[in-house]
């Protein structure tokens, strides 16, 4: 049946940040030198859109994405600078999470800075609310974050299951860790006389997933409901995973990782990220090794998370038909810098950047004659300790020489959308020339 | 099914009336092995009676969705795997391929002893899983296959000199120096050059590793390359690099390519005609034009409506297709696609085990089952615990919870004691039938026909 799909967020009020990525810079040793990966990335994402991430392999989109939950391996890494600010999001006292003026309808509200009692002090720059450098919070901070306030899908998702733990009980623990008030009512367990602090367990540092259900379990008004409980929650991640289209949830939750293909464990680890509610759902390329249908079923489903919380998406993705599809705007990435940033609509009527430029053009159409596909030749440099220059120049058809001397920075050219590129903007003084469209050679 | 629709005519290629390669009810199946002892309990049909015809200098694009079949199907034509039944052709004339399905439409007991000699010689001369060892070897130079996972196909602990080389050696085709000039060539054809000889696959990029398939797979000068997602793996900007150096190849070399991949934006740049899979079986084939302006087979569609494009407007919903591909081991009766479709009929197929399929998310409803007896597989008796456990399943029978064209089949849903006897109307598999010319599909709902 052709159901709801996954349209875009149609609303343009510019909704509060909910992360600011500043100046980021990540770096790897290697034998050759230092490996510029992310070299001075900096964006901002809003409550409620889906911020596209483009460009080829290598060039930094993993190690950005990764870098939110600070799961770049070091050493090799380095963090070579920048911050990642993150708003943590608690429920709106005003109308308890239903929606209010207040709220813009969200239910949730960012949490007061407790450094400053929401004055605006430097630690939450001068915002009054709670805000977080993710690349400087302590561990167990950050590892309450993870999967609770942000929720990452990766693109192999081998790694990011336990091998040792069932499909079921790896999700279960999802729901007893992050939204334990609706396994209760589920269970039909009346709540009232509970602690609400015991009933919100979180998970304790290096504390293995079977662990949690048993505490849960061993408050005295839940024990005698144990079954009814297991009950709930089996319901609760089998209804998960078939809102992902695996076939037989039921049968996958007593399987082990290894015993699934990977479409299959990407779908898995799709439904764990969609069973808690973050504030921030970071998808690196969940979708691309699955089906157009399978994939048209997560969007849509990735989709709903989005009205049902507001929850901001980052999506990575070199698939640029599907990225203008779902997202609202769109950051051309390119051998560790943004060279391109725009609303969506904007960047796919009027790319700027000549590299944007070439990836539209590569794509393959029914209107282009075969074998005459615009391929950018070459692939994308490895940058170890590069010297000031463009990025893309080297591969760039409008390339003048200034372009191989001098850094182009991140400029604006139009109402929200920045381009990095000498054609847009003027090159320091004493360079050789400035380069044109026009020097395009096709 | 007249032989028209087996094998529909494309005016464009028409000219040549060599084909390189014809498939005869092409059917795969792997045995399910279980237990100690290995029992064959069932059989994945993996590839399920196809028919196709790939002529000189064409490309063929083979899509649907992942586990329908594609891979298991390059595999069969490759000669790198025996099919279960059926047949594949190569270097045959139209007139002989006739020839050849009317002959094997004929069941075997029916052939005279002329009818059987005809065809003993005719598979002798082009089957290619009944050729001699020699034309076997000379079927498998003409035939090469790339996949898509370039890495995992080239030996790491070989240098590129020796990858590509291998095959004119093997065929004692060159050797000394004239083997690394020919080498060089073939590198130099695909964008490469002699400074790449002395370098093992991981010290290329991975187009740059799939340019080196493709050298490997060039290098005996092949009439057609079976394509196995060769983009797969790549960036729109590389991927646009190899679809350019293969038309390229294609035009100086005549080669025919069968093109598999799930990208229909690939496809309907590269392919002259189309052939879409679901479940092992082929729904619709025709020229790329037309399936893509005007796609006959619901499959098809809900495929085309899910694949973004650039062109696509950007306010409207992708269109999802509920459920999942059923299993190949048990595929579903009438049209395989009837579990799944948005516009199936009561005529599609309905079965038992869409019983099962349709309902097994409702809670607790065959908890108390404690036997079943199939019958066929439209009907089957079903015995509960109790006589309100079986009463419960006729009244879901006949509510929403099921669709209604599934309602509309169900001929009989009668509880006696605790049994239940389920009755569906019962359905042929649907075939392929013409709806333009060259254009095919396997669908009861024929806007021709209404
Ligand atoms: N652990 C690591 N050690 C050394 N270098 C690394 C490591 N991880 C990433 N890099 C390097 O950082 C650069 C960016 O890698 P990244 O994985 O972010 O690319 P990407 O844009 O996500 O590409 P893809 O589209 O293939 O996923 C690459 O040059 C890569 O080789
Ligand atoms: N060697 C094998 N043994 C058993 N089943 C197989 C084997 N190879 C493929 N299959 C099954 O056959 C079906 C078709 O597979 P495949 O041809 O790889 O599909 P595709 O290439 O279209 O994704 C799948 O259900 C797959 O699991
Ligand atoms: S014109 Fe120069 S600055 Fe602009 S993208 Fe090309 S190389 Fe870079
Ligand atoms: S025969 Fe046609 S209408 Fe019926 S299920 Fe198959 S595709 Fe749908
Ligand atoms: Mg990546
Ligand atoms: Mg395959
Ligand atoms: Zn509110
Ligand atoms: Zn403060």
């Amino acid at each position: 049946m052709m159901s709801e799909g996954a349209e875009k967020n149609p609303s343009k009020s510019p909704a509060p940040v909910v992360a600011s990525v500043a100046d980021l810079q990540v770096h790897f040793q290697s034998k050759r030198g230092i490996v510029h990966a992310v070299d001075g990335v900096s964006f901002d994402i809003h409550d409620g859109e889906t911020l596209g991430l483009v460009g080829e392999t290598g060039c930094g989109k993993s190690v950005t994405a990764r870098s939110f939950l600070r799961l770049v391996p070091k050493p090799p890494g380095i963090d070579a600078g920048g911050s990642i600010l993150f708003r943590p999001r608690t429920t709106c006292d005003a109308c308890e999470g239903r929606g209010c003026e207040s709220c813009h309808q969200t239910g949730r509200v960012s949490a007061g800075c407790s450094a400053c009692s929401g004055k605006g002090c430097s630690e939450c720059v001068q915002s009054g609310e709670e805000t977080l450098d993710l690349m400087q919070v302590s561990n167990s901070r950050m590892r309450s974050l993870r999967g609770d306030r942000i929720a990452m899908i990766f693109q192999d998702p081998g790694k990011a299951l336990n091998p040792a733990l069932t499909i079921g009980s790896q999700i279960a623990e999802v729901f007893y860790q992050h939204r334990s008030a609706e396994v209760l009512d589920a269970a039909n367990v009346d709540v009232s006389g509970i602690d609400p602090g015991s009933l919100l367990l979180k998970r304790q540092a290096a504390q293995q997933s079977r662990t949690i259900e048993r505490t849960l379990l061993k408050i005295p008004p839940l024990r005698s409901r144990r079954n009814q409980i297991t009950a709930a929650v089996d319901d609760m991640v089998a209804d998960a995973l078939a809102e992902t289209q695996i076939a037989n949830p039921r049968k996958i939750m007593q399987r082990y990782p290894h015993e699934l293909s990977g479409g299959m464990r990407q779908r898995v680890m799709i439904a764990q990220a969609l069973a808690c509610n973050p504030d921030l759902l970071i998808a690196d390329e969940p979708t691309t090794a699955l089906d157009v249908t399978v994939q048209a079923r997560i969007l849509e489903l990735i989709h709903e998370l989005q009205q049902r919380r507001q929850t901001a998406v980052l999506y990575i993705s070199h698939d640029l038909s599907l990225v203008r599809r779902i997202c609202d705007r769109v950051a051309v990435m390119y051998a560790g810098r943004i060279v391109e940033i725009s609303d969506a609509d904007q960047i796919f009527q009027d790319p700027r950047h000549p590299y944007t430029r070439g990836l539209l053009a590569a794509l393959p159409s029914a209107t282009q004659s075969r074998g005459k596909l615009a391929a950018i030749e070459g692939t994308v440099p490895e940058l170890v300790d590069p010297t000031p220059s463009c990025r893309f120049s080297g591969r760039c058809p409008n390339e003048v020489e200034t372009c191989a001397r001098f850094d182009p920075h991140l400029q604006s050219v139009g109402d929200e959308h920045s381009v990095a590129c000498f054609i847009y903007h003027e090159p320091p003084e004493g360079s050789g020339g400035r380069p044109t469209l026009a020097a395009r050679s096709s | 099914m007249t032989m028209e629709s087996e094998h529909p005519q494309d005016d464009a290629a028409a000219a040549s009336d060599k084909l390189i390669l014809s498939l005869h009810g092409l059917k795969k199946h792997f045995p399910i092995k279980e237990g100690a002892l290995q029992r064959v309990v069932g059989q994945v049909r993996a590839v399920d009676g196809v028919s196709f015809d790939i002529r000189s200098g064409e490309t063929v694009g083979l899509v649907g969705e992942s586990g329908c079949g594609k891979t298991t199907l390059g595999r069969c034509v490759s000669g790198l795997t025996d099919p279960s039944d059926g047949a594949v052709y190569f270097n045959i004339t139209e007139g002989d391929r006739d020839r050849v399905d009317a002959l094997r439409d004929i069941p075997d007991e029916q052939r005279s002893e002329q009818e059987r000699e005809e065809l003993a010689a005719l598979d002798e001369a082009h089957c290619i899983n009944q050729l001699n060892e020699q034309a076997r070897r000379h079927y498998r130079r003409n035939c090469q296959v790339v996949f898509q996972d370039a890495f995992a196909s080239l030996n790491p602990r070989h240098l590129v000199n020796d990858i590509v080389g291998r095959p004119l050696q093997v065929y004692g085709e060159a050797s000394g120096s004239e083997l690394t000039t020919r080498t060089v060539q073939l590198l130099e054809q695909v964008g490469l050059g002699s400074q790449h000889l002395y370098r093992y696959p991981h010290q290329f990029s991975g187009g740059q590793r799939q340019r080196i398939s493709i050298a490997r797979a060039l290098a005996l000068n092949p009439e057609l390359i079976i394509l196995d997602e060769p983009t797969s793996a790549l960036d729109v900007s590389v991927q646009a690099q190899i679809l350019n150096l293969l038309h390229e190849l294609q035009r100086e070399r005549n080669l025919a390519y069968l093109f598999i991949t799930h990208d229909l934006s690939v496809v309907r740049h590269m392919a002259d005609r189309i052939v879409v899979m679901y479940l092992g079986k082929v729904v619709e084939a025709g020229r790329t034009q037309d399936i893509f302006e005007r796609p006959q087979h619901p499959y098809t569609k809900a495929l085309l409506a899910a694949s973004p494009d650039l062109s696509d407007d950007t306010d409207t919903e992708i269109p999802t297709l509920e459920g999942t591909v059923p299993d190949p081991a048990h595929p579903p009766q009438g049209c395989r696609f009837h579990t799944r479709c948005p516009v199936a009929t009561p005529a599609c197929g309905w079965d038992v085990d869409d019983v099962v399929r349709g309902l097994e998310n409702q809670e607790n409803l065959f908890d108390g089952l404690s036997a079943v007896n199939r019958v066929s597989p439209f009907e089957a008796q079903l015995t509960f615990d109790n006589e309100a456990s079986a009463r419960a399943l006729a009244d879901t029978l006949h509510s929403n919870a099921i669709s209604a064209s599934m309602r509309e089949a169900l001929e009989e849903a009668v509880v006696r004691d605790r049994t239940i006897n389920i009755r569906f109307n019962p359905a042929e598999e649907v075939e392929l039938t013409e709806r333009a010319p060259g254009h095919i599909a396997a669908c009861v709902l024929d806007p021709a026909a209404r």
